[in-house]
């Protein structure tokens, strides 16, 4: 799952070389660990959350929230700038580790993604059960009206154009793989910013689009999800990526918090935890608060 | 660990009540003032605060660089070419690349943001002070002489503050230039008003934006109306020579 960013490559290999620098001083006593979050609402919550429950057991956090792309993050989390921060299953193989052959299941695809991670002085601790895939969505009376189930389907709507965020449309992810894998020579992109494909979509501006599973945007409008029966998307739990300098010195004092809280995160909560940071605006720190209070976690 | 990980079979989430929002932000609404005033005291306050604090840490030390500067070249003219060209070069480079430039040597940091910040202003302020400098009328400064002043006392009694005007009116577009760049600055550094802007737009939120952007105008206007009153009260000559 490519999000897309404003920042150049280069600012990717300049963050590489970057110097760690002291972020002020912040509450509670014990070790300095530092969170990083990548650039869309789901990573600012899922952040938030982690810098909390540490916090709560008593680490000194510092959370560098907002930290784009995959590529920029994960030079951070390299060179030290920071310690750790979430990141989806697949996008560690698609975008790091480029395996000639992608794994079928979502375990496969962590264990995977584990067994890279640790071969570069990291480590994946347990995923969440809730996945964050791209997918393809469609107007529910389209879909009844054209018997649509599965991206292949789209072929019975003929000539049909396809909202595509701009990052996405090459690569494996993209809007390129899905006309090949599905044969649909027909169907015209339509390149539109993160967030924009919904409006576009219900206006009937575009007839599908690429949209992420966890959005809740998808719980408010009447769109259906195809399936995606070529398994193009591969499979995106989340999973803390630590340093194992770190889980080494600390062990299940920093793993066990972490553990906990991805342990809750179902499809569910996920999306309601995104409702409530992206359509009610609140704050991501008060959505995670919010939620690690009524799981008795704070 | 077992597969039975990655399968929704562990504890089961409480999912707090988040509430209800109003209409207008559940439909992003061009600007919902509810919203804007709700989150005025934790998201955009403390942005103006820290764009303030970024604004004024740079034209601050941008003076204390340009102006001294500004008065060497006075003294050595050879001076003000190089230095002229230099600042010059300094502004024509576009923000996001010093940015860039700049983030492995200081880090993704304050200080990063406060040297590109600083590079910019360093131009307008060299220029507006050499040429507040050079403004006085060669007829005054030999009337000067002619009363027996110093050097030194000529810079202080008469060209300092014969320069005033231009030195304010430079003061005046470095200030509301780095007001600008502190919102770019905000992909290095997740401060200033450039934040909530950047975030708006990510996850589609007008009232975000658009509240912020509108902040970081109103701060510009402001911060000029506010360098124009300092400077009138710092030249009281000037007011006297207008109303006549």
């Amino acid at each position: 799952m490519r999000r897309r960013t404003l920042l150049t490559g280069s600012l990717a290999v300049a963050a590489a070389a970057g110097v760690s620098t002291a972020a002020g001083s912040v509450a509670g006593t014990g070790p300095v660990i530092t969170v990083g979050s990548k650039q869309f609402t789901e990573s600012w919550v899922m952040g938030e959350l982690y810098a909390q429950i540490l916090t709560a057991r008593g680490f000194q956090v510092v959370l560098k929230s907002n930290i784009g792309s995959a590529d920029i993050i994960d030079r951070a989390l390299r060179s030290g700038q920071i310690d750790l921060y979430p990141e989806y299953t697949g996008v560690i193989l698609q975008t790091f580790a480029l395996p000639k052959r992608m794994p079928v299941t979502a375990h496969g695809t962590y264990e995977a993604a584990k067994r890279f991670e640790e071969g570069r002085g990291l480590t994946l601790l347990r995923p969440t059960p809730f996945q964050n895939r791209n997918a393809v969505a469609v107007r529910s009376s389209d879909a009844r009206k054209h018997g649509l189930r599965t991206v292949g389907d789209l072929r019975r709507m003929g000539r049909i154009s396809y909202a595509e965020y701009p990052d996405n449309i090459t690569g494996p992810l993209g809007y390129d793989a899905i006309v090949k894998a599905y044969r649909l020579s027909a169907m015209k992109v339509r390149p539109l910013n993160i967030g924009l494909q919904y409006p576009a979509l219900k206006n009937g501006d575009v007839d599908a689009a690429d949209v992420f599973t966890t959005d809740p945007q998808l719980r408010r409008y009447d769109f259906t999800v195809l399936e995606d029966d070529q398994a193009i998307f591969g499979f995106q739990n989340v999973s803390p990526v630590v340093r194992r300098s770190l889980v080494e010195r600390y062990g299940s004092r920093l793993t066990e918090p972490l553990d906990a809280v991805n342990a809750l995160l179902t499809e569910k909560a996920m999306q309601a935890l995104n409702e409530a940071a992206a359509m009610m605006r609140l704050s991501p720190a008060k959505v995670a608060d919010r939620f690690l209070r009524a799981n008795d976690l704070k | 660990m077992s597969s039975a990980l990655l399968a929704a079979a562990g504890p089961q989430p409480v999912i707090p009540d988040f509430g209800t929002v109003s209409s207008c932000v559940r439909d992003n609404g061009l600007f919902c003032v509810d919203w804007f005033t709700a989150n005025f005291s934790s998201m955009f306050g403390p942005a103006l605060v820290q764009h303030v604090r970024l604004t004024v840490i740079a034209v601050g030390v941008g003076f204390l660089i340009a102006f001294p500067l500004a008065l060497l070249a006075h003294f050595r003219r050879r001076l003000v070419k190089p230095l002229g060209g230099l600042t010059s070069f300094l502004y024509t480079i576009p923000p996001m690349a010093l940015f860039t430039l700049l983030v492995p040597v200081f880090g993704l940091s304050v200080l990063t943001a406060e040297i590109a910040l600083v590079s910019y202003t360093l131009m307008v302020l060299f220029k507006s002070s050499l040429t507040g400098l050079g403004e006085v009328p060669e007829e005054v400064r030999r009337a000067g002489e002619g009363m027996g002043l110093t050097r030194r006392e000529i810079l202080w009694r008469i060209e300092l503050p014969l320069a005033l005007p231009a030195v304010i009116s430079g003061l005046r577009v470095a200030t509301v230039t780095t007001i600008s760049v502190v919102e770019v600055a905000a992909f290095i550094i997740d401060q200033g008003l450039g934040s909530p802007i950047i975030q708006g737009l990510q996850s589609p939120f007008n009232t975000q934006f658009i509240g912020a952007g509108l902040l970081a105008v109103a701060l510009a206007l402001a911060a000029d109306g506010l360098i124009v009153l300092v400077g009138r009260l710092l030249t009281p000559w000037a007011r006297t020579r207008r109303t006549v």
